[in-house]
């Protein structure tokens, strides 16, 4: 358009310069240079670009208060992280600590819940020396439980009350998870 | 076959479609592109988050306070306070046991648990709405952890947010 404009108002002015009118109308630019720049900043922002935007997990820990809660050995499930970065598992009434793979502890996260409704507490306890990472595949797994749970209850009309705490491991854990944990 | 010939000769594409494309493609990748903040490009290292499923929530881009816990190229585990909240960042750094010379920086170096205790609670007084968030490199050993969440919990911030990345895009 602004090309066309510029063809018929400068006609106008010099009537004798007819030899520039074709030139116009058939307008081509080379769009060579520009391409290349265009492309050059388009691989540039590829590359610079992170899709991957970081995601948060919740977490929650008990307030500071010193009374101890009562609770009972029936509903306790505990998981612990030995130095070794291996799981064990074992329940208040099964006191024999099991070693369990990560990968399998959603279906046992899930099918110990089950047995024991709301009332099951479950409980890490992690070895200071595990890495950070165990600990986070272990809250997914429970975390992904833990949807599979809630899914199943709704089901049932039932409200599904997490309980679970990341506690300390004591010395007494520790020397138990050395006799298992070869 | 010959009669084709002079037409290569003076070969002109119309270039226009594709300059559209790129041109759309580059706005787009321009507007998206998220560089390096202020804070990442003082520290020394590079976190490498730990994996989890894609299930969970985004992090969140300002009113944050984040404790990060990373290991540089010598192999010491260094940790850092950054509170992504440009008005309430200044006075959060004045809290006891931040060195005067990083007060300005986008974040301050943690070297003990008592600074972090009060820089937790520092937070926490100037503004009670600013999420904790823990982002720490996968291979950090859990006792630090430990330590930060211990802190947290003396200082009372109970709620606070593990920083990880999504298993399918994890590169």
């Amino acid at each position: 358009m602004a090309g066309a404009d510029l063809g018929e108002s400068s006609s106008k002015k010099k009537k004798g310069g007819g030899v520039k009118k074709p030139k116009r109308i058939g307008f081509k630019l080379d769009m060579t240079p520009l391409v290349d720049v265009a492309f050059l900043l388009l691989t540039f922002f590829m590359f610079a670009t992170t899709m991957a935007q970081p995601q948060i997990m919740e977490m929650q820990v008990p307030p500071d208060i010193t009374t101890p809660v009562e609770v009972a050995q029936s509903d306790l499930f505990t998981l612990y992280v030995s130095n070794k970065e291996h799981l064990f598992y074992n329940t208040g009434i099964d006191p024999i600590m099991r070693k369990i793979d990560i990968k399998d502890l959603q279906a046992l996260a899930v099918q110990k819940n089950a047995e024991r409704e709301n009332d099951l507490i479950t409980s890490l306890k992690v070895d200071p020396a595990a890495s950070y990472a165990t600990v986070v595949d272990i809250l997914d797994e429970l975390n992904l439980a833990e949807g599979e749970l809630v899914d199943s209850y709704k089901e049932k009309n039932l409200k599904r009350e997490r309980r679970f705490a990341i506690t300390p491991i004591t010395e007494e854990d520790k020397a138990e998870l050395a006799k298992v944990d070869i | 076959m010959g009669a084709h010939k002079p037409k290569r000769i003076g070969f002109k594409l119309d270039m226009t479609p594709l300059v559209d494309v790129a041109f759309l493609l580059l706005t787009f990748f321009m507007f998206t592109a998220k560089f390096k903040s202020e804070a990442e490009s003082e520290q020394k290292f590079q976190i490498k988050r730990p994996v989890a499923s894609p299930d969970t929530a985004k992090l969140p881009e300002r009113g944050i306070a984040l404790v990060k816990i990373g290991i540089d190229e010598k192999g010491d585990t260094l940790t850092y306070f950054a509170v992504i909240s440009e008005k309430d960042r200044r006075s959060i750094y004045t809290a006891q046991g931040v060195d005067p010379a990083e007060a300005n920086n986008a974040q301050v170096t943690v070297r003990d648990t008592v600074t972090l205790a009060n820089l937790v609670l520092q937070t926490r007084r100037t503004n009670p709405k600013i999420k904790f968030m823990i982002d720490a490199d996968k291979r950090v050993r859990y006792g630090r952890i430990e330590q930060v969440m211990n802190t947290f919990r003396s200082q009372g911030a109970t709620l606070f947010n593990f920083v990880t990345v999504n298993r399918s895009q994890q590169g």
